[in-house]
């Protein structure tokens, strides 16, 4: 399998001086094609910090990382928008939505071009998604007006307007209760089954069970790794003990 | 603790601190000056009023006055104290010269006249009684401002010289507003001229205190006293009329002085609700300790009692050395006001008034603290203020715009409210802009003197009874001459008498009629038009008013011993004779002709000047004046305040619309920083996001710059003629200049608002998506 995305050595610091804050210590992690990578560590173990570095999204203070063969830090700022915004798809724990826009419209934003792109074929392909997520009927309803299951299940569909090649999830079920969790991680799964790699951040193990590969950070580096069989709907619990033994393990 | 957090937060935001602080001191400075000038204006006036033992009721009258009866009137009437008098000796401007200039182009009468011997005395500059020697004479202060006499000139009257002694203050007819002047002579020298000029007498009276003035005017018309002359004057018309010039400039100052603290509402406001938008988290948090929302709103509170308490002193210490250039009128006309004591203590109220009204504002906007909900707070750090998407324009059925374009107009539409602030300043922008820039164009158009009951010519030609016996005879001999002249285009004559209308209740009363055929120069009608037929006239405005008449209604009058029943066919406004003059049409054969005027175009304009002093010196007798010069002595002064007033209008909406701005664009930044993180997370770029905020600056600029020029056109006209009316023009419509109102100042303000967006949006580029968006 091709790497999609591989850092090496990652540093990145807050703060100058005395009051520098190191987090993340030299990190070096690779994601092939259609991988699922869970990331599971305590608060401020660098795991939030280490998806916004693989993103493009923060910069970082030493090593590389690169998408494809195509190296982030190289890039201006239009260039790496536009990556990010055709190839990559974003997931948070807070519905990032603009208010001002119904849900229809948020979702068709990352892909609406300057009348590049034919709109009708972009709205048909939004309530395609949309169906898919099982929030049809939602379009045009104000993000205040839905519920917060639906409104993330709205991200996830912004999140694959352009057919990323990965997807980044920060905590995409930590607002949520476990039904409607539960509802979302298969949904992702089902988006990886159709090939879209994906980077998880969590803290919750039966959310990091459905992974590849699982990642636990403390204090800046990557201490473990676990790897898994791929997912495909059984045996959850069983792989969510794995998880715990070895976060247990890693002194997690 | 409360120094340190104020000091590092100042020194955070030194271009806003600075931007308010500015406009905080200037207000405080100008309400100082204001209040201080009031104070140091009234007391100079009372002053003077006292030195001067000012009258409290005159009557003009022309005539014989019967001693005897006045006598047994102020005997009687138990309100009488004192009462005297005064002879006033009218002298034709044109006769007194002062070194080699003459006064014939003062719109004032100026008389003689000789000191009080009761009361109403004629004060010098050091507020002192005046008894001229013979051989002296004083001249009104007016026309030593005006430039036309220095101590020490010799003026003469009618050949008699005098040398001028010094300048006087009068009490009464101090004012350039007034438009009578006194001189003071001896009585020995007032004997001398007396055969020169026309004899007019001020019946004067002090009356006991308290006493009520139209009161004793109706007695004292009732007794049949002498009244042959313009309304009584009473104390308190004296009083008013003293302060009325400087009393304007105050208002000015207190209107700009408004103006600016509006402003700086403006700013305070789009920081304050900034800086709450920044500290949203913070402040719910101390909410959500338990902090009392009155202790949170005290940290505010001082940073801004700082800001303003500096400004304010720093403002009030200003206006002490700004008030020399402005109290140097008030001490000429009037002298000085006694103590400084109270008019630095009203200076300083004036500045504490700011202060209070600043803390107060401040407070209000800190009311929001109220609102601010302490979960929310915590768990979003930031407000979810309600901005409805609207259904009517999605970007799902966006066919028009670029997606930037798209999301700056929908931003716009679904949070009004935020933006109406942003609109209003720009369409008070194009409104001071294009008001004084239209005002100034229209009365520099060469119509407008037709707006004032003048029609355009290059020469008028008058001949006045007052100078010859035979006005007609005079009149007829300089239009023979004007058939001959060759470079003559056409001429019109007009003739005033003075006819008897016949009132309602059948009284006659007099009206001053001008006959002549209009249409060859024509003036501007608000109503109605030129008398054509015989049975015609048009009235002026003051008239009109006056008489209650309408176009349409029946004016009687009683021409060569008939009555001739005339409908009114039009109204204009008229600046000439008092402003009470009519128009008609229609022959006469008897009856005195009181002045005639001729109106003379040139074919070749480069010799109108050539001609005046041919004809001036073909006919002594006649008035003759370029229409240039009286254009220029009639509007020039106003025209010139105007054209400034435009200038700086121009450059305060320059300067406000960049400041306000720059300011809005922060703080839109500052409070839309989740939604910049978010759009750039999924892929816009910090150049599509800028776009989308001058998106939003063009939307709002387009409707503030529309409603602002379209107010300016419409309201802004009647302001304008609210404020030229004063002067006497009441029926125009602005000249409206399309290049400069639909062009240029538009485009003046666009340039500011797409630089000040520009500048206000930096902020975008540095914005991180990490620090907006990052949970942990």
């Amino acid at each position: 399998m091709n790497s999609i995305i591989t850092g090496t050595h990652i540093v990145k610091t807050y703060g100058k001086g005395a009051e520098q804050a190191m987090a993340l210590n030299g990190v070096d992690v690779d994601i092939t094609e259609g991988e699922f990578v869970a990331v599971m560590g305590p608060s401020g173990s660098g795991k939030t910090t280490l998806l916004f570095a693989l993103s493009g999204m923060d910069e970082i203070t030493e090593g590389t990382v690169k998408f494809g063969d195509t190296e982030l830090a190289g890039l201006q700022g239009n260039a790496l928008a536009d990556l990010r915004r055709t190839r990559m798809g974003f997931i948070f724990q807070q519905p990032t939505m603009l208010r001002n826009l119904n849900l229809l419209d948020n979702i068709m934003l990352p892909a609406v071009q300057d009348s590049k792109r034919n709109t009708v074929e972009l709205v048909q392909k939004a309530r395609d998604l949309m169906i898919q997520t099982g929030i049809a009927g939602l379009e045009n309803r104000d993000t205040t007006e839905v519920s917060g299951g639906q409104l993330q299940r709205a991200g996830i569909c912004r999140a694959l307007i352009n057919t990323p090649e990965i997807l980044f999830a920060d905590e995409p079920t930590g607002a949520l209760n476990s039904k409607t969790a539960e509802d979302i991680m298969g949904l992702l799964v089902s988006i990886n089954q159709a090939g879209t790699a994906i980077m998880l951040v969590t803290h919750d193990a039966r959310v990091a069970a459905r992974a590849d590969r699982v990642l636990f950070t403390r204090d800046g580096n990557i201490v473990s790794e676990l790897i898994l069989p791929k997912f495909s709907g059984g045996e959850l619990e069983a792989r969510g003990e794995k998880v715990v033994a070895r976060m247990a393990a890693a002194n997690i | 603790m409360y120094l340190k957090l104020i000091k590092n937060d100042l020194r955070k935001s030194k271009l806003i601190t600075g931007t308010i602080m500015t406009f905080i001191l200037v207000a405080a400075m100008l309400t100082s000056l204001a209040a201080s000038l009031t104070v140091n204006l009234s007391g100079a006036i009372d002053n003077m009023l006292r030195s001067a033992k000012a009258l409290h009721f005159m009557q003009m009258h022309t005539g014989n006055v019967d001693m005897d009866q006045l006598r047994r009137f102020a005997d009687t009437n138990g309100s009488v104290e004192e009462y005297q008098v005064q002879e006033f000796l009218n002298i034709e401007g044109a006769e007194i010269v002062i070194g080699n200039d003459s006064l014939a182009g003062s719109i004032q009468d100026n008389g003689l006249s000789v000191q009080g011997k009761k009361f109403d005395y004629l004060l010098d500059l050091n507020g002192g009684v005046i008894y001229p020697a013979d051989g002296e004479i004083y001249v009104p202060v007016y026309y030593r401002q005006e430039g036309n006499a220095a101590l020490g000139d010799t003026l003469t009257i009618h050949g008699i010289s005098f040398h001028v002694a010094g300048f006087l203050r009068d009490s009464t007819m101090n004012a350039a507003l007034v438009s009578s002047k006194r001189f003071l002579v001896s009585q020995t020298d007032f004997e001398r001229v007396r055969e020169f000029g026309q004899l007019e007498h001020l019946i004067e009276f002090r009356l006991s205190e308290g006493v009520n003035y139209p009161a004793f005017e109706t007695a004292y018309l009732d007794a049949g006293l002498p009244a042959n002359g313009p309304p009584a004057i009473t104390y308190n018309q004296v009083k008013m009329i003293n302060g009325i010039t400087d009393g304007i400039m105050i208002a000015v100052l207190v209107l700009i002085g408004m103006l600016v603290i509006l402003v700086g509402f403006l700013c305070i406001r789009f920081t304050l609700l900034a800086t709450i938008e920044e500290d949203y988290k913070e402040i719910g948090v101390l909410k959500a300790i338990g902090i009392r929302v009155s202790q949170i709103k005290k940290l505010y509170l001082a940073k801004y009692g700082v800001i303003a308490g500096v400004a304010c002193m720093l403002g009030f210490l200003a206006s002490l050395p700004l008030q020399i250039p402005f109290m140097h009128n008030i001490r000429l006309y009037m002298g000085d006001s006694g103590s400084r004591f109270p008019g630095l203590l009203s200076g300083l109220a004036g500045a504490v008034l700011i202060f209070a009204v600043v803390m107060l504002y401040v407070n209000g906007v800190l009311r929001r603290f109220r609102n601010i909900s302490p979960a929310q707070a915590v768990r979003f750090g930031a407000s979810r203020e309600s901005s409805k998407p609207g259904r009517s324009f999605q970007l799902s059925h966006n066919r028009l715009f670029t997606r930037n374009i798209f999301l700056g107009i929908k931003d716009v539409l679904s949070r009004k409210k935020l933006y109406v602030t942003m609109t209003m300043v720009l369409v008070i922008s194009s409104f001071i802009m294009i008001v004084p820039y239209n005002m100034s164009n229209t009365i520099s158009a060469p119509g407008f003197i037709t707006n004032m009951g003048m029609g355009i010519s290059d020469v008028n030609i008058g001949v006045l009874r007052t100078q010859v016996e035979d006005v007609q005879g005079k009149a007829e001999v300089v239009a023979a001459r004007l058939d001959e002249d060759k470079n003559v285009e056409k001429y019109a004559m007009f003739t005033s008498r003075m006819l008897e209308r016949r009132t309602d209740d059948g009284t006659p009363e007099k009206l001053r009629v001008t006959f002549g055929d209009y249409s060859a120069f024509p003036v501007t009608y608000s109503k109605g038009r030129a008398p054509q037929a015989e049975a015609e006239i048009a009235v002026s405005v003051l008239n009109a008013e006056d008489l209650e008449m309408n176009v349409g209604d029946e004016i009687v009058v009683i021409a060569d011993g008939t009555e001739k029943h005339l409908k009114v066919c039009g109204i204009y406004s008229d600046v000439t004779n008092g402003g009470r003059t009519a128009q008609a049409n229609f022959k006469m054969k008897h009856g005195e002709i009181l002045s005639a005027s001729i109106a003379v175009t040139f074919r070749d304009r480069q010799s109108v000047q050539a001609a005046i002093s041919q004809y001036r010196e073909q006919f002594p007798f006649a008035k003759i004046t370029g229409i240039d010069e009286t254009i220029g002595q009639m509007l020039g002064p106003i025209r010139k305040a105007i054209q400034k007033a435009s200038i700086v209008a121009t450059l305060a909406t320059v300067l406000l619309t960049l400041l306000i701005t720059t300011l809005f664009m922060k703080l839109l930044v500052a409070k839309d920083r989740y939604s910049i993180a978010i759009l750039k997370s999924i892929g816009f770029t910090s150049r599509d996001i800028r776009r989308q905020y001058l998106t939003r600056s063009v939307t709002v600029l387009g409707m503030g710059v529309i409603t602002g020029t379209l107010l300016a056109n419409t309201l802004g006209e009647l302001a304008g003629v609210a404020i030229v009316s004063s002067f006497g023009a009441s029926a125009f419509h602005f000249e409206v200049n399309p290049w400069f109102v639909y062009l240029f100042s538009p485009l003046l303000i666009a340039g500011c608002v797409v630089a000040a967006t520009r500048l206000g949006s930096t902020g975008i580029q540095a914005l991180q998506i990490s620090g907006h968006i990052k949970e942990d």
